[in-house]
């Protein structure tokens, strides 16, 4: 695990993802209102937007070579196609119809989920996954998760400044 | 609002509830927007991480909210850009789907239900022997990668061997049996694609067991009736196996021959372990498993002392959870700042290379000098370019894909003051994220 060739490999997935999350983010900003609206409720709807685009940017960078990118990015086009749908309907149904609360995640009767569950709910994809799989996808999704946070660290320190 | 209403549900569908406070307190309280707003937003930073899917949790609901909202075109742009052809199947989340990323790595359904005899893969002439004994179209089903030559030059001479020796058949036949029930008792979990060739003390007695085979494949029921005197936990595991499974085995071995595919793993029981075809098959599986936590032992800082799944697990847990969590709250600060020129993306671009290149975290001291030092000539870069490997690949597409022309420059620029930096990263062994 520890070769030249994985830092090479996660240094490539690194610029692919900060390539895409930074053209998101210039993006959003052009779209943004040129008066800061700093209400709490715009900052949070940003704030929404900016982490989902992290995530697919990250689940971009990989490529659907994992099964959590996969995931993620499937949940990605459901959602855009949902909702592209719900946009040609009416828009007065949308409201209503896009709350789909499906609890799939039984919590055992005991009110404890185990190690395992949790892990899986954790991990996009996880909860179709054996043991094995699971903890190798978990150890793609952590890397992937500690690159995405420090190349946003970056950013964020970046603008801080 | 309505978009807020959304993400309580939001909230409440991704949370455990029982598990983190903070937020079984927010979701079951429909807040006051504004007033509550930061403490929700303060609050929505645990809420990814409660056990849900950070897009499920917060994610999705507010993104449908988005998007009836002022702009969905920040997230849309997102989700069209690139999903017109989805290169792979996209039902990634379905049962069926993940099962058959298992059945990947076994043979045709249409086998998994057989008994197939799970042979070691080995090249010695003991192999051969017993492939033999098991009779001709179970060998067939042994769709070893590396064995099936040697399963047919050793045919031969496994003939030969079987016609020797036939003395030590009692003793041997609860071998043979615990070998057969190893084969014929097919746990999906067997066909695994990597062969596991241990030495084991089989060795010695598939040479009498090879020739006691042939007689196995015959009887069904006589086989396991002798005393067994060296592996009792064999006969009494393995028979009933055997027995049951004798005759589908040779119903559906023919049928079955020409289908098999070479996907088996094919473990030996090492020495004074269980030779249960089922302990065999939950022992590769917790070698795999304790394979990959070994692994993640490496990749969560601070967890090289910890033995112990549990533990380890829990770590890992809280490891995701925390790295959401930072995700969450980045995300929030990254909303709050303030869009500045253009400009700046690039000084980013280029620092986060060198953030890459060096590997620590304490590169930003270096970011504001990094600025100022500017514009070498194209002439130094391209002396630096070959000590910049994993750059040299990216490097032609990038003026194609940046932003600006300016973009390019300061890439080129960050690559100039990279290559001190280079060589450290270059001599890093471990994977620096």
């Amino acid at each position: 695990m520890a070769t030249k060739g994985v830092t090479l490999n996660t240094n490539a997935r690194k610029i692919r993802f900060a390539r895409r999350f930074i053209s998101i983010l210039l993006k959003m900003r052009k779209t943004r209102s040129p008066c800061s609206s700093s209400s709490i409720e715009d900052v949070r709807k940003r704030s929404q937007r900016i982490k989902i685009a992290a995530y697919s940017s990250m689940a971009h960078a990989v490529g659907p070579r994992r099964a959590w990118s996969r995931a993620v990015l499937f949940k990605l086009r459901s959602r855009a196609r949902h909702q592209s749908m719900m946009k040609r309907r009416s828009f007065g149904l949308q409201k209503k119809r896009v709350v789909v609360v499906k609890n799939n995640n039984d919590i055992i009767p005991s009110g404890q989920l185990s190690q395992a569950d949790r892990l899986r709910q954790l991990v996009p994809g996880g909860k179709a996954m054996d043991m094995c799989s699971l903890l190798e996808e978990t150890a793609d999704y952590i890397s992937c998760l500690a690159t995405q946070v420090k190349v946003m660290q970056t950013i964020a320190d970046h603008f801080s400044k | 609002m309505d978009g807020h209403e959304n993400e309580d549900v939001g909230f409440q569908h991704g949370s455990d509830g029982v598990l983190h406070c903070p937020s079984s307190g927010m979701s079951t309280n429909p807040l006051p927007e504004k007033v509550s707003g930061m403490a929700m937003s303060s609050v929505s930073m645990y809420k990814p991480s409660n056990g849900a899917d950070p897009f499920f949790s917060s994610g999705w609901d507010p993104l449908v909210s988005l998007s009836h909202s002022e702009n969905f075109g920040a997230s849309s742009m997102v989700s069209h850009s690139e999903f017109s052809n989805p290169p792979y199947p996209v039902v990634m989340e379905n049962q069926g789907v993940s099962s058959s990323f298992h059945l990947v790595q076994y043979p045709s359904s249409s086998t998994l239900i057989e008994p197939v005899p799970k042979l070691p893969c080995f090249g010695s002439g003991s192999f051969s022997e017993m492939v033999n004994s098991f009779g001709l179209p179970d060998c067939s089903q042994i769709a070893n990668s590396g064995c099936p030559q040697n399963y047919a030059s050793n045919k031969a001479g496994g003939g030969t061997g079987k016609t020797s020796t036939n003395t030590a058949q009692s003793q041997d036949d609860h071998q043979i049996s615990g070998e057969g029930a190893i084969g014929s008792s097919p746990t999906a979990k067997r066909r695994k694609r990597a062969p596991d060739s241990n030495n084991s003390p089989f060795s010695p007695h598939q040479n009498a067991e090879g020739e006691v085979q042939k007689d196995l494949s015959g009887e069904s029921s006589d086989v396991l009736k002798e005393p067994d005197e060296k592996k009792p936990k064999i006969e009494q595991n393995t028979g009933s196996n055997l027995r049951g499974k004798q005759t589908s085995k040779q119903a559906k071995d023919t049928s079955s021959g020409d289908g098999s595919k070479d996907n088996y793993i094919h473990v030996r029981a090492r020495r004074g372990q269980a030779t249960n075809s089922h302990s065999l098959a939950e022992r590769v599986r917790r070698e795999k498993i304790s394979e990959r936590m070994r692994l993640l032992q490496e990749l969560v800082p601070g967890c090289n002392k910890i033995t112990g799944k549990a533990v380890m697990l829990d770590e890992i847990i809280n490891y995701v959870q925390s790295l959401q969590q930072q995700v969450e709250f980045l995300s929030m600060k990254l909303a709050t700042v303030n869009p500045e020129l253009n400009i700046d993306m690039e000084q980013i671009l280029s620092k986060d290379i060198i953030h890459s290149r060096a590997g620590t975290g304490a590169i930003l001291g270096f970011g504001p000098g990094m600025s100022s030092t500017h514009r070498y000539p194209h002439g130094i870069f391209q002396g630096s370019l070959p000590s910049i490997p994993a750059a040299t690949p990216k490097f032609p597409s990038l003026p194609q894909t940046m932003l600006d022309n300016e973009l390019h420059n300061l890439f080129q620029m960050g690559f100039d003051s990279c290559p001190v930096d280079n060589l450290g990263p270059n001599g890093h062994l471990k994977p620096e994220l």
